[in-house]
């Protein structure tokens, strides 16, 4: 039973709030994110996402601190991902993190594949597939003008000019469209072990299954051309 | 009655106090003051107003230092230090240093009033711009202004129209390391928020706070009178960043009771700093073997029961140098002191008789 | 409120007495190095030292960090690889200018702090893996890293600090290395470019050809770089009392350029790592209301230095869309690699690579006195040349325009 009479997701059972609510308070950075809060509002001040959301760090520390699971689950769902990211709230006097804690707690989203996790990352999920399959986050080939219309003209100009104006810049390993910078083979190896072996690529499944296919292909492909068997490599956490 | 010294370090509130209590039992005190002139913090920080009595700090220090003065059994040492201790109490000496001068003293038993200092804004975690704006100012420079009637905008010279403090700086922060409430700095906020609105009655006046902590008496006397009867303004959100915008400071918060990010522009702004264990309270604590307790001060034994003993006998601390402490704190110890002060020099002479 | 005012430079003049802030008492935070050599000590990771030449620099509590001028293993930006290239240009450029010894690996992988940090499609061990991964191959390659973005440079601090406090983490790290067979390296100082610029400011500043005396400008400090793990970022007691972070605005006044202050100076930009991608209203409507709508208003400066690649992105990008809401913008944004490099006379477009910019920077090139319709001539010339197929790509040699 909530404490708020207007408690959302009451339909959602207990057990599976506080199961989640549990994942955030076992993470190892818990301890060092979350201590008390005696709502000074500093964080609210500093935060840039409470400006412009109906937003605030504060609540997060304050519902953490209380332990009310019914109020985190709406939180985990409604305004999570909200946060920008800045730690501007790490002025906190009491040493709290509350984009720390909400890091924490989108983590827990992501493993546990909430709905409201796959909505906020849909029309982000090419970026998780490019930065996870070549280990760079932006491409100079994403820079297209119908997915940044808003970003000016320079975007068309790049677009209509992108290969030439890639191979116009001195520095050798930019001489690349599809990445950022030109990653060798071995290190995209390494990295596709550190996703296998931390459990991430099995982390994406569950936020959106047509990219985990695609990378699964692709890290099997060149983990196989280099000898290894993608099975080979298990996830050391669950260890 | 032992013609043994007591050894009083430092000359303000809680000195003075247990100076005269010396005195007045017929023992024999030694006062030592490293600076020039009796009172400690009230005088040499230049406050106007005692917290909560309103009464001039110039003169109640002024009636504290007159009851010792010319008194045969108090020997006021001012510019005076101590640089060293040997031996156990009652058979302790110390070495007092004036100067290039350097002397012995026997004494039988210490009280250490070496009081605290102001917290430096320099070292505050939020973006207050201390050094960097003339009209970002401290409670003592406020103190100050009020004292010499001059209680305009520093960068302009006019009045004011609209003026804030800011509660808790350099307290209950875990980043900066002082995590205690220094006690007095909401009393005295609204004790000058009071008397600057009585000054300044076209001066709208905040107070940014977390909890306004307004022990006893206070409650009424000053809290309540500056709400209802002199119309300050208490906003629940402490500030967190103070920039300039134009001729105004712009400072900005969080209004925690309606939920919203706050901006105001202020003429002024008076951060309400809090309290450091001193210079001189850390060195006696290394002069004297004085363990010191968690947040730095020094450790009395047994709680609440025994605020004024330390862990070395026949040494014993007086006012803010045990922690933070208003002047009604300040005094009653700086009694107590005497007391014990007294008590275990007439044990020991019992027992050497 | 009044609506438009003249703000005071960085250095306003006082009317009290005074106040010299002297830093007293010991720091209130643990030295993350000393707590690095202890793990090393015991054999759970070794420590790669910074190599000489050194600069100490003075950091928010008093502490001295150290920050290597050469021999650096740059550690580069996705977003400045991808989207703004004469942002890592320009670094480059700055240490070959001065002879520098330096190593642009193609063994780097990103940080991938943008994307954790955007989607949580991660997790410590595996974001702690890649640093040490990253950091192990630069000490493999005789190189001690240098990291380009301030959003790695925060991540990095945060990812030591969880190292430092978490042996269970140390040992899943552990592990993963070992599996990719390289070692459990960690760096004794994490630096940014931008901090080596602040050290070189002095040398950059002697190699000076343009005056930037008549530029204003507005410096915006990441809040990447200063806010995450708040000791370890620059702070000089000359440059605002030591009050706020030196990073940046040392270099502007160095060059002789003016830091005119704003009242949200201390703002973010908006970025938002999620949100600047796929939420832009919010990005956009930050950046524009907070930030450079007060700039415009309060300093008017000529263009805006930063030092972080979502802050570059997201002050530049912001602003086309805006001006169709008729809002009051128009500044153009800068790195401080940039506007160094134009000091010291780099090519606006074959180093600066300007035309990758959203707003018009030809005003402010004008106003330093940079003819920038001939050295745009000089740059489709090459530009045409690889075209033709006659050039494969441009070389340094050929970006330093005679």
């Amino acid at each position: 039973m909530s404490i708020y009479k207007d408690a959302k997701y009451m339909d959602v059972p207990y057990e599976e709030k506080l199961k989640l609510f549990k994942e955030v308070k076992d993470d190892m950075r818990y301890d060092h994110n979350l201590y008390g809060c005696y709502e000074c509002g500093i964080c609210v001040a500093a935060c840039p996402s409470a400006r412009f959301y109906d937003f605030s760090p504060r609540v997060f520390a304050q519902i953490m601190a209380r332990e009310d699971v019914d109020t985190f689950y709406e939180l985990l769902n409604d305004s999570v991902w909200d946060c920008s990211q800045c730690y501007s709230c790490t002025r906190c006097p009491r040493e709290n993190n509350p984009g720390g804690i909400i890091l924490m707690m989108r983590d827990a989203a992501v493993r546990a594949g909430m709905q409201s996790a796959k909505d906020a990352l849909k029309a982000y999920s090419r970026i998780i597939y490019k930065v996870m399959s070549t280990g760079t986050q932006v491409a100079p080939d994403m820079l297209q003008p119908d997915f940044f219309p808003d970003w000016g003209t320079d975007v068309k100009a790049v677009a209509e000019n992108l290969d030439v104006w890639r191979r116009a810049i001195p520095p050798e390993t930019l001489h690349t469209t599809e990445l950022a910078w030109d990653v060798s083979e071995k290190t995209r190896l390494e990295l596709y072990m550190i996703w296998k072996l931390t459990g991430n690529l099995e982390l994406i499944e569950g936020i959106d299954e047509g990219i985990y296919m695609i990378l699964e292909e692709v890290m099997e492909e060149l983990l196989d051309d280099n000898g290894y068997d993608i099975d080979d490599f298990e996830n050391v956490l669950e260890e | 009655m032992s013609n043994k010294p007591i050894l009083v370090i430092g000359g303000g509130p809680a000195g003075l106090e247990a100076t005269r209590g010396i005195a007045d039992l017929g023992y024999h005190a030694i006062l030592v003051d490293k600076s020039d002139v009796l009172g400690g913090n009230p005088i040499s920080a230049h406050y106007a107003a005692l917290t909560p009595d309103m009464r001039s700090a110039e003169e109640a220090m002024g009636e504290m230092v007159d009851a010792i003065t010319d008194n045969p059994l108090v020997d006021i040492r001012l510019n005076t230090s101590v640089i060293g201790s040997e031996g156990d109490a009652p058979n302790l000496k110390v070495t007092l240093q004036n100067g290039s001068n350097e002397e012995v003293v026997d004494v039988g038993s210490v009280i250490v009033s070496t009081g605290f200092q102001h917290f430096d804004p320099g070292k505050e975690t939020q973006m207050y711009g201390y050094y960097e704006h003339d009209d970002v100012i401290t409670l003592v420079d406020a103190e100050k202004m009020l004292k010499e009637d001059n209680f305009l905008v520093p960068s302009t010279g006019k009045k004011p129209e609209q003026i804030c403090f800011i509660q808790c700086v350099g307290s209950r922060d875990r980043q900066i390391g002082n995590q205690w409430c220094s006690k007095v700095c909401c009393g005295i906020a609204c004790k000058q928020a009071i008397e600057i609105r009585d000054i300044l009655p076209e001066t709208r006046v905040f107070v940014f706070y977390i909890d306004m902590r307004m022990y006893g008496f206070w409650e009424d006397e000053i809290y309540w009178k500056a709400q209802e009867e002199k119309n300050v303004n208490f906003i629940r959100g402490i500030v967190t960043e103070i920039t300039k915008r134009g001729a105004k400071l712009l400072v900005k918060g969080e209004d925690t009771t309606m939920g919203r990010p706050m901006e105001i522009p202020m003429d002024m702004v008076v951060l309400s700093v809090g309290m450091e264990p001193s210079k001189g309270t850390t060195e006696m604590a290394g002069t004297f073997k004085l363990p010191l307790e968690s947040h730095g001060f020094i450790e009395t034994t047994g709680g609440a029961l025994n605020t004024v003993q330390t862990k070395v006998p026949g040494v014993f601390v007086a006012g803010a140098a045990a922690g933070p402490a208003d002047l009604e704190d300040s005094i009653s110890m700086g009694g107590s002191a005497v007391m014990k002060a007294c008590a275990f020099l007439r044990k020991s002479e019992l027992q050497s008789a | 409120m009044e609506t438009t005012t003249q703000a005071p430079a960085v250095h306003t003049e006082s009317k009290v007495p005074l106040r010299e802030f002297v830093r007293d008492g010991k720091p209130p935070t643990e030295d993350y190095r000393e707590k690095l050599f202890e793990l090393e000590a015991k054999g759970e990771l070794e420590v790669h030292r910074v190599p000489e030449p050194i600069v100490e620099v003075e950091t928010k509590y008093g502490r001295k960090k150290k920050i290597p001028i050469e021999h650096t293993w740059h550690h580069k930006s996705c977003g400045q690889c991808g989207h703004i290239p004469g942002y890592s240009t320009a670094i480059f450029w700055l240490h070959r200018q001065f002879g520098l010894d330096y190593y642009d690996p193609k063994d780097q992988s990103s940080c991938t702090a943008w994307n954790y940090y955007a989607s949580s499609t991660s997790n410590p061990a595996a974001q702690a893996a890649i640093a040490v991964r990253n950091f192990a191959q630069a000490k493999l390659d005789g190189y001690f890293p240098l990291i380009h973005c301030g959003t790695s440079f925060g991540h990095y601090k945060e990812t030591r600090e969880e190292i430092i406090h978490h042996p269970e983490l140390r040992d899943q790290v552990r592990r993963i290395m070992d599996r990719l067979k390289m070692p459990f390296v960690f760096p004794e100082e994490i630096v940014h470019y931008s901090e080596w610029i602040h050290v070189m400011r002095h040398r950059i500043a002697e190699r000076q050809v343009v005056d930037f005396r008549n530029i204003t400008t507005t410096v915006h400090p990441a809040c990447h770089y200063h806010k995450l793990v708040v000791e370890d970022a620059i702070y000089d007691r000359e440059l605002y009392d030591g009050q706020r972070t030196a990073i940046v605005t040392g270099l502007v006044e160095a060059l002789g350029a003016t830091a005119a202050d704003y009242s949200t100076w201390h703002d973010c930009c908006g970025f938002g790592f999620r949100h600047i991608l796929v939420s832009r209203d919010f990005s956009r409507s930050f950046s524009t209301i907070r930030k450079i709508e007060r700039m415009k208003e309060e300093a008017d400066p000529d263009v805006t230095i930063t030092h972080d690649t979502g802050c570059v992105t997201t002050l530049d990008k912001s602003q086309f869309a805006a001006q169709a809401h008729g809002r009051n913008v128009g500044i153009p944004v800068l790195s401080d690699a940039q506007f160094a490099a134009l000091a010291m006379g780099a090519h606006p477009y074959n180093v600066c690579q300007l035309h990758w910019h959203g707003v018009d920077n030809k005003p402010l090139l004008e106003k330093m006195g940079i003819d920038h319709k001939k050295a745009w001539g000089e740059f489709e010339a090459i530009a045409e040349r690889i075209e033709s197929g006659e050039l494969d790509f441009m070389t340094w040699e050929d970006a330093d325009v005679k």
